[in-house]
């Protein structure tokens, strides 16, 4: 049995090290697309400004891929250190698109981003802006792989239970890479990232032009940004209410917990625009509705409904009840693997073997739970919702408000005179921030919504973590939170000094910046470093 | 033997494949981390160092993650029960692994004698240590690691931190300290002139001399270790825990050597590579060199492979829950699948780091690194 | 003979890559629309940065033939 404080301590690591990890991401993969977009200006037109601005962003891109690359490390190793039983429970599903990560993605990406940096003198300029548009799909497809398997965590697509082998296998390849979780994700996040780095970019160019510095890069980068912004934020949001239709389907309590749905109501459905969701007395304190629109929202219709949080909470009795013969005759097999009338009962139970996983947090032995125990457990399978509404509403107030700024700003940078239009130049100053707290949200909306269960409706979290004692997983945490301190803190600064500094201002141009090395090896050939084996 | 049986020892090969490939790649940059302040004494030298491998370190490291991700697909019990049961250890990897990237990429860009010199310190660590913990995780494999599972497969680890620190263990570790020192070495000698030059050169040489010696004695004690046998098992390329096998301990490590005499080239790979490699360095040839050291690499995890076949991860405190390439591999489906994205993958990765490392070829020089607002 | 062998070579290409499209836009309608959708995102943003630069130039040279006939 795992010590509850230990799970709390895992799951607060966890939390904080991913959230701190998706501070980067996002932005790497904006900015990378974005770095493809000014240098195949610079490609197509020849003109030497886009030159300049994809090595001036490439400077900052790198500031902040750095950080990306050092926190993934942590999350990759997460799994295993501190939920050692998640990892061996689902690894045959989870642990393939993060290998598939690595493989096809993420050596792309890092190989070539060496390049792209080291490679402007090197490289033809078509060879550079292949490689840069190979850093960009690299690191999205990066992002595709892990939300394929963020998607099997939110909805197990592809895969069963074994309980010969006591772990889940894959059943089938395309159901798990196509399932609409995975699918919906991928596209909502990757292009969550595209708005981050466009609002970035805005901002920064938009610094510069309150203060009549780099006028040229600053105006034509931020023109690239918020046309790449506008689309972008127009994606985001049309692909949010896509994904809110998936989850009403796969994780109806996670839909309950983001629209504080207590009681089950007819069709049509009324909108809790705010509210004040309580939920040891499982209802809003307080809430402004607005009739109908929750069926619209959700389900496209206004004859539509979806289940509230009472009508789960009796469904997850049923299915604990349910799931408790499975456990138990998982236990028998687990002595005798040939107990063949344990292998009936299982067979009949097996659907809802997670639900009696749940309800062993309180009953270690099944054979003597008792109805209180059943509805408590069930209690827990609905997710924190204040948390979840709150984040959700936040989330979709921030994108709604990147979307208003992006229309307002393409519309004066189309005209020709945002440098005239200053205040919305300090709006797009002050607006930052925004996108990175939006994503923040969403990722809180996405997990949280996700609870009790690590994979949804088959494995509780509690059960996931290792089993380490409370002192490890303190002294783990306080290690990370004391050096990610320190790394946050370099790189703020580093970021705004690189901002302050600007490109240079000679220009950066072709011919007067020096070799970074000569562009030919000084000694006779064969010149090349242990990497002649395809030359040769 | 059926497909999955044959599945899983081709994902025992793959995974040796990778972690030779993390051994050489990471492994030399790590050794030129771990070495910066010996081979480059003033800041612009130290730089020279760090800007060799500057525009491939960044690719090297995807080794590493993609070693972790492929022990997670293709051996989730091995991933989940070593990951949590060498959790200091681990930690010690990972802290030190992530001050990497950002020591790399922010070191150079202030022009400040304290934060180069912290950022040089952060380096040396960051190269130094995770190479003592690859190796001595690598070690400890052959005393065994306490650890068992419950009836639901969670596992425990009974073992503390210390006691992974065995001197076996150390030794293993500074074994493979010294290779990636003598790997980062060559790989300085190939980029640098001058004073590093010589530094990296000599330095080649002593690592390379460390590790032959530690390798031999690694191999004698090794060979006095107790062994450990499948006694019995469900069978080969069955879906199968270890709770259903039995092991029995006792005889030698190197018993598959006897059974298989020409597994003995791969230890004669390691010391002909270690070896030659130190000849190379003597005579200059950097380049001849460091592919000797990548066939000693290969030939050392070679050999450590080969005495453990078919146990990935001893248990020490119950044998019979050792884990094995048959008991804790991914269920057949995925194998394949995995098998068939590294043959199209593999292939491609090696081809474009190729490609990458002959774009950047050639010498750096003090003159280009103090004048190019990129280099690191 | 050239031109058509690059022709033929070209039309195949065409055809593997509406197969694969096709196949993808069954499956996963969605990843093709991220592929439809990224392109589209940049190839807007980088003509709306080419459009500036053509829309400068036409008032450089509008203001020059005006004001003086040669700098």
């Amino acid at each position: 049995m795992i010590n509850g404080t230990v799970v709390d301590l895992s799951r607060i690591q966890f939390a904080a090290t991913a959230l701190y990890h998706f501070l980067f991401v996002p932005l790497t993969l904006g900015l990378s697309f974005l770095l493809a977009a000014m240098e195949t200006v610079y490609v197509t037109t020849g003109k030497p400004i886009y030159k300049q601005m994809a090595m001036f962003w490439s400077r900052l891109f790198m500031i902040n891929f750095a950080l990306g690359v050092a926190t993934g490390l942590t999350m990759e190793f997460q799994f295993g250190t501190n939920w050692s039983f998640y990892s061996s429970f689902v690894g045959d599903i989870f642990g393939a698109p993060l290998a598939i990560e690595g493989l096809m993605a993420f050596f792309m990406e890092s190989t070539f981003v060496g390049l792209m940096v080291f490679g402007w003198q090197r490289l033809s300029k078509g060879q550079h802006l292949a490689v840069t548009w190979l850093v960009a799909l690299g690191s999205n497809l990066s992002a595709l792989w892990i939300l394929v398997a963020n998607g099997f965590m939110q909805n197990p697509k592809g895969a069963a239970f074994d309980p010969i082998t006591m772990r889940m296998h894959l059943t089938s390849f395309q159901q798990l890479i196509f399932s609409p979780d995975a699918q919906s994700k991928f596209v909502h996040t990757s292009i969550a990232g595209y708005v981050t780095g466009a609002v970035f970019v805005a901002g920064v160019s938009a610094f510069y032009m309150l203060r009549k510095r780099h006028m040229d890069l600053a105006k034509r980068s931020f023109r690239i940004a918020v046309l790449f912004g506008v689309l972008a934020t127009i994606g985001v949001v049309t692909l949010g209410d896509a994904l809110g239709f998936v989850d009403a389907k796969a994780q109806p309590t996670k839909l309950a917990a983001m629209e504080g749905l207590w009681r089950s109501e007819p069709a049509p459905m009324p909108f809790n625009v705010i509210a004040i969701p309580e939920q040891s007395e499982q209802r809003n304190i307080d809430a402004v509705q607005v009739p109908a629109v929750l069926s619209l929202l959700v389900t496209h219709s206004l004859t539509g409904t979806v289940p509230a949080i009472d009508t789960l909470e009796k469904r997850a009795e049923q299915r604990i009840e349910n799931g408790i013969p499975a456990v138990e005759a998982l236990k028998a097999l687990s002595h005798d693997p040939q107990d063949a009338s344990a292998m009936a009962q299982f067979d009949a139970h097996k659907a809802d073997l997670g639900y009696g996983f749940l309800v062993q947090r309180y009953a270690p032995h099944l054979s003597e739970v008792t109805p209180s125990e059943i509805q408590k457990a069930a209690k827990d399978s609905i997710p924190p919702v204040a948390a979840v509404f709150w984040s959700f509403r936040a989330m979709v107030g921030m994108g709604l408000l990147m979307l208003a700024f992006f229309v307002l700003a393409t519309l004066y940078s189309l005209r020709d005179r945002i440098q005239k239009k200053t205040w919305i130049l300090k709006v797009a100053v002050w607006m930052i921030p925004v996108p990175f707290l939006a994503d923040e949200a969403g990722w809180l909306v996405a997990e949280l919504g996700r609870q009790p269960w690590t994979v949804y409706g088959v494995l509780p979290t509690w059960m996931s973590a290792s089993t380490h004692s409370v002192g490890y997983m303190a002294f783990s945490l306080i290690g990370f939170v004391a050096l990610y301190s320190v790394f946050i803190a370099v790189e703020m600064y580093l970021m705004v000094r690189a901002i302050r500094l600007g490109p240079p201002e000679h220009g950066g141009g072709d011919a007067e910046r020096p070799l970074s090395r000569p562009t030919l090896a000084p000694r006779p050939v064969p010149a090349a470093p242990y990497g002649t084996k395809l030359e040769g | 033997m059926n497909t999955f049986a044959i599945a899983q020892v081709i994902w025992w090969v793959l995974l040796g494949v990778l972690l030779m490939g993390l051994a050489v790649m990471v492994g030399m940059d790590m050794g030129v981390g771990a070495i910066l302040r010996y081979v480059g004494r003033t800041d612009t030298e130290r730089r020279v160092a760090l800007n060799i491998i500057g525009p491939h370190w960044d690719g090297n490291q995807v080794w590493f993650i993609l070693g972790g991700g492929a022990i997670f697909a293709a051996f989730p019990l091995i991933y989940a029960t070593a990951f949590s049961g060498f959790y200091v250890v681990m930690l010690l990897l990972l802290w030190t692994m992530i001050m990497r990237p950002i020591g790399f990429e922010y070191r150079s860009r202030i022009d400040n004698p304290a934060w180069r010199n912290v950022w040089d310190w952060a380096l040396v660590v960051s190269g130094a240590v995770p190479m003592i913990v690859f190796g001595a995780a690598f070690g400890n494999l052959f005393h065994g690691v306490p650890f068992h599972f419950d009836w639901d497969m969670t596992s425990y680890y009974t073992g503390s931190f210390l006691s992974l620190l065995n001197p076996f263990a150390v030794m293993a570790g500074v074994l493979s300290l010294s290779l990636s020192a003598m790997m980062g070495s060559l790989t300085v000698m190939s980029g640098a002139e001058g004073a590093p030059y010589q530094r990296a050169r000599a330095l080649a040489q002593i690592a390379g001399l460390v590790a032959i010696a530690l390798f031999a004695i690694g191999g004698f004690w090794v060979h006095a270790l107790p062994g450990y046998q499948l006694l019995s098992v469900p069978g080969l390329g069955v879906p199968q825990t270890p709770l259903q096998q039995t092991v029995g301990v006792g005889g030698s490590w190197l018993q598959n050597f006897g059974t298989h005499p020409l597994l003995w080239l791969a230890p004669l790979l390691g010391f002909t590579g270690m070896l030659g490699a130190v000849f190379a360095a003597r005579a200059g040839r950097s380049h001849l060199g460091w592919w000797l050291g990548a066939g000693a690499w290969i030939g050392v995890i070679g050999s450590a492979g080969a005495a453990l076949f078919p146990f990935m991860l001893p248990s020490s405190s119950d044998p019979s829950m050792s884990l094995t390439v048959w008991n804790s591999s991914s269920s057949e489906l995925t194998l394949l699948w995995m098998i068939g994205f590294a043959a199209v993958f593999v292939p491609l990765i090696l081809w474009y780091t190729s490609w990458a490392f002959w774009v950047m070829r050639g010498k750096v020089t003090e003159d280009a690194v103090v004048h190019d607002e990129h280099a690191y | 003979m050239r031109s058509f062998l690059y022709f033929v070579l070209f039309l195949l290409l065409a055809i593997i890559v509406t197969v694969l499209a096709a196949i993808l836009g069954n499956e996963g309608a969605w990843y093709f629309a991220w592929l439809i959708g990224t392109t589209m995102i940049v190839l807007v943003s980088a003509a709306g940065g080419a459009m500036l630069d053509a829309h400068e130039e036409h008032l450089a040279q509008s203001q020059s033939g005006e004001q003086r006939p040669q700098s």
